[in-house]
């Protein structure tokens, strides 16, 4: 039997750890097997998709350095114009601006209510009935969520213009008819619909916290409250910074109920970028301009997206299980 | 925090902390429900009374929302007159059937991501989820131009091509989840069995099928939802819901009541999906990121 | 029923190397049990035997057909997994039917076999249940149902009864040799239990970073080690290992350790003349063969004190300090002895082992 385990001619060496070592590598390697049909499950998915991102992609580009959309006009190149323009562009500048704050408001009134009913539900009895009722909001389209607040907020017959009438912190104006109050007017919107998100993640986040820490953190002699901050804090917060991140993008992403609202009106005060960009391009037609502004806007996104998938490891390990059992 | 397991002590202030919670969860709820309410109660309004508004301050007026002559005659407007039965059918066929290809084909993606490690696998990934984070707005110009070359405009194929794009992408990312979830020995199990690689593929698709039927609603409910897409390139013969709805706003009458109406019609099917899906909606929300 | 034959098999993953040179044969009909620690490449050799992993190099035959490149649905090969890998969403029923099924059995065919496995894994009761509604031990008799319905060229098993409890895992290791005898299937088993590869194969290979470091039948491999990591790894507790020098004198060979001097026999002393030995060697000698006597002079050779007892109820676990070095021996139950308790011990000559302290190799 013995003699079957050695290979012929060479000898397998042993060092002083009393182990057989082989030390040489193999005469040939044999070929791989083909791996074909996976690239095949894939090609579709793959080649429909590079003709819905990396043509439009290049197409942006070209529009970008061109002054694209005048009747009846080549496309002329116009040696950067679309981009030094950005420079003296208020509309832009404003419009960064108002992306960012408008985020920073939804993003710190949806995280503090989000988190404080989540944290409220997670003890109720009554969890399952209430999380269903406060996620409906999630479920209706923008367009829709829109023309419902409008007529909300209607200076005529809102009820909504009433209620702020009546406990006495609105003028006559209407809401979204006031520039310095219609950003939150459309604030009010987002939080309304996208509260119930963060909600659930921090839900899904708070019911991970592994009992045992919370258990010690308490013998320990902390209280709720410390118990909250210094143990099921740290749990969630991996799931928290996502969420922000997606509503974030998802600020760049969906306008439907801002176009409805306000149309980035009244003298500009909700005029955020990608509602500019909706404006340049659809309304002025002015094409080119437009894919600038944009690559720009992709570019913010591109940069955001990759931290996100960053983040996505993280949670995605902890949270992976293997087994049936 | 997490449990209901950890005793609790009475004490005033958490007596003080219960009744603020209560307050608290009493205002969350209306303040979410009352856009529900009103937009249910004035699309069965005349719309005399669904403009009736008591004066500012006057508490008392709030019973006006409820005293009306309930009449269906918007839901008659927007079926009879206004060829809402179409739009009706051109959101469901667009949105079931992006929803059905982004399934077939993420599926295959999804699965093959899983099980084939190659080089620039991360990077094709993220590329893949890439596409689905783009600003819609920003590349609906060159999007539109494809369209156009390919005669899509305004067609259901079209549709349902466009809704595809955010919906693949989105399919990959949450399948590759489901699929990653599935032990591989199953596989070399059925294989050894005698079972083919795409023999073997059948085996475990009852094993993440939950997760691909409540995917399938998800795409179903964002592609029912969309708007931007729908009004650029599904605009004339392919209207869906949310555009028809928008087409009621017109600058010199706004037609409230029916588009109340339309708001009910657009919303009530997406509440009961919601609700199937309930134990998927996180997931799918956070592109897997998060799961209950 | 055929046998398996690995010649010079390497496999690569990436840049690292999992196994290297493989070359080992399982004759027909025999249980060839496959040993190591985790990550020895065991678990790699098994899957290029099923299919389910691609052959770097070298090749691996099934009587005389090579099946480098068969899938393993044409290998006529069936495994039984480490987690079982049963189908969730079958029943007991279904999970044993499916080899059957998709090599086109017909139907009452496929029930008579399945039931006649079932009864012989005694599970006949459990056939309607899904594998969530099983226990630990009753989904690995599922496992093995799934195996052995089709009446396979090949089984393989990787570490089939790993994670059943001690008990189980006792009767099952009765159960699957008893099981293997009776089918006379040539079988591949992968385990880092000693016990399991000890009590149940006919032939052990014992491998560690991917290279086979023995080969033979359980008692070669307990009574004869090739090396010292094999010495090592195998018997419970492990062997101990003292070094010392060879020195010749009057009395014929002896291996001096600072606390003792131990004289092997003529015939040990001619191998070593043999094979040339060097001076420095590591001597190894398992715990059972060393003789154990409580008390300062109770009459074995080589004084020494004690470090711990540990009761086995029948047996007894002594380790002692001689010189620098700890020595285990296990012997009959007898008083239990404090720390530094003075006790004498003897070695059995004959059944020491030296290895050379260069290479590890075996003299004996």
């Amino acid at each position: 039997m013995t003699d079957q385990t050695m290979a012929a001619g060479r000898g397998p060496s042993a060092d002083s750890g009393g182990v057989k070592r082989i030390d040489y590598a193999p005469t040939a390697l044999n070929p791989k097997p083909s791996r074909r049909y996976y690239i095949w499950m894939m090609a579709p998915s793959i080649i429909l998709l590079a003709g819905i991102s990396i043509y439009p992609f290049i197409w942006l580009i070209y529009m970008s350095l061109h002054t694209v959309g005048e009747v009846n006009q080549p496309d002329v190149w116009n040696d950067f114009k679309n981009f030094t323009r950005f420079a003296t562009d208020g509309k832009f500048h404003n419009g960064w601006l108002l992306l960012l704050q408008y985020s920073a408001m939804c993003m710190a009134l949806e995280v503090g209510i989000g988190v404080l009913l989540a944290v409220i539900l997670n003890r109720s009895k009554l969890e399952k009935v209430l999380v269903t009722l406060i996620l409906m909001p999630m479920m209706m389209a923008p367009i829709i969520t829109g023309l419902v607040w409008l007529f909300l907020y209607n200076g005529a017959f809102g009820w909504y213009h009433w209620l702020l009438q009546s406990i006495g912190i609105l003028g006559p104006t209407s809401v979204l008819g006031d520039s310095d109050i219609a950003m939150f007017g459309i604030v009010a919107v987002d939080v309304w619909q996208w509260t119930p998100l963060i909600t659930l993640i921090t839900l899904a986040g708070l019911k991970r916290v592994p009992q045992d820490q919370l258990e010690a953190n308490m013998v320990d002699g902390a209280g709720p409250f410390r118990n909250f901050v210094s143990i099921a804090l740290p749990n969630i917060y991996p799931f928290l910074l996502i969420a922000v991140l997606l509503r974030f993008m998802d600020n760049f992403r969906f306008i439907d109920a801002i176009l409805v609202l306000t149309g980035g009106g009244p003298a500009d005060a909700t005029n955020i970028l990608p509602v500019y960009l909706f404006d340049v391009s659809f309304q002025y037609f002015k094409l080119g301009r437009g894919a600038a502004i944009a690559l720009t806007l992709l570019l913010v996104t591109i940069v955001l997206g990759m931290v996100l998938v960053k983040l996505f490891e993280d949670p995605r390990r902890k949270i992976k299980h293997t087994g049936f059992d | 925090m997490a449990s209901r397991e950890i005793a609790q002590y009475p004490s005033s202030t958490r007596r003080v902390l219960s009744v603020a919670t209560i307050i608290f969860i009493a205002f969350y709820l209306l303040w979410t429900l009352l856009p529900f309410l009103i937009m249910f109660l004035s699309s069965f309004k005349d719309l005399l009374d669904a403009f009736q508004l008591p004066a500012p301050g006057d508490w008392g007026g709030v019973s006006l929302l409820f005293t009306f002559e309930p009449t269906t005659k918007h839901f008659e407007n927007l079926f009879v007159d206004l060829n809402f039965g179409t739009y009706l059918g051109n959101s469901l066929i667009a949105s079931l059937g992006s929803a059905a290809v982004s399934v077939v084909l993420g599926s295959f993606a999804a699965y093959a991501l899983s099980r084939f490690d190659f080089r620039g696998k991360n990077d094709l990934f993220f590329w893949i989820i890439s596409t689905r984070m783009a600003p819609v707005v920003a590349v609906l110009v060159p999007l539109y131009a494809i369209f156009r070359s390919l005669d899509l405009i305004g067609t259901l194929p079209g549709l349902i091509l466009a809704y595809t794009t955010f919906n693949l992408p989105f399919a990959i990312w949450i399948l590759k989840g489901f699929f990653d979830n599935v032990p591989y020995a199953v596989e070399e199990a059925a294989m050894c069995d005698g079972a083919t690689r795409l023999q073997a593929l059948r085996m475990i698709l009852p094993l993440v099928a939950p997760g691909i039927g409540a995917f399938l609603v998800l795409c179903v409910l964002f592609g029912w939802n969309d708007y931007l897409f729908a009004s650029i390139i599904g605009s004339g013969g392919a209207k869906t819901l949310p555009p028809a709805t928008i087409g009621l706003v017109q600058p010199q009458n706004i037609q409230w009541g029916s588009i109340m109406a339309a708001g009910v019609v657009t919303t009530v099917p997406m509440l009961f999906l919601g609700l199937l899906i309930r134990r998927y909606l996180v997931a799918g929300l956070t592109m897997g990121a998060v799961r209950e | 029923m055929v046998a398996v034959n690995i010649q010079s098999v390497w496999k690569y993953y990436g840049k690292t190397v999992a196994v290297k040179d493989l070359n080992l044969l399982c004759r027909e009909n025999s249980f060839l049990a496959i040993l190591g620690p985790s990550g020895c490449g065991k678990s790699s050799t098994l899957r290029m035997l099923a299919g389910l992993e691609h052959i770097s190099a070298g090749d691996i035959f099934f009587g005389e057909q090579r099946v480098n490149m068969l899938p393993p649905k044409d290998r006529d090969i069936a495994m039984v997994f480490e987690n079982y890998a049963l189908y969730p969403h079958k029943t007991v029923f279904e999970n044993m039917a499916n080899p059957l099924r998709l090599r086109g059995v017909d139907k009452a065919e496929i029930d008579r076999r399945v039931k006649a496995a079932a009864a012989m894994l005694q599970i006949d009761a459990l056939l309607d249940r899904k594998p969530m509604q099983l226990s630990g031990g009753q989904k690995q008799r599922t496992a093995i149902g799934r195996a052995i319905v089709r009446e396979p060229k090949v089984f393989l098993f990787d570490e089939p009864i790993a994670h059943l409890d001690a008990k189980l895992r006792a009767h099952m290791r009765g159960e699957l040799k008893h099981l293997q005898r009776r089918l006379e299937t040539t079988t591949i088993y992968v385990t880092h239990d000693q016990l399991e590869a000890m009590s149940m194969a006919d032939n052990i290979a014992v491998m560690h970073e991917g290279v086979l470091q023995q080969f033979g039948t359980p008692s070669e491999i307990y009574n004869h080690p090739a090396n010292e990591w094999v010495a090592g790894f195998v018997g419970e507790p492990p062997m101990n290992f003292l070094n010392c020098r060879l020195e010749l004198t009057s009395e014929g060979v002896v291996a001096v350790h600072p606390a003792c001097r131990i004289r092997l026999n003529d015939a040990q002393r001619r191998i070593l003349e043999e094979k040339q030995a060097e001076p420095d060697v590591k001597l190894g000698i398992r715990p059972d063969n060393i003789a154990y006597r409580a008390g300062a002079n109770s009459g074995l050779d080589i004084p020494a004190t004690v470090f711990v007892t540990e009761n086995l109820g029948g047996d007894m676990i002594v380790e002692v300090t001689l010189g620098d070095d700890r020595l285990t021996i296990k012997t009959k139950i007898g008083p239990i002895a404090n720390l530094d308790d003075p006790c004498t011990i003897a070695f059995d000559v004959s059944r020491i082992h030296l290895f050379s302290t260069t290479t590890g190799v075996a003299y004996f």
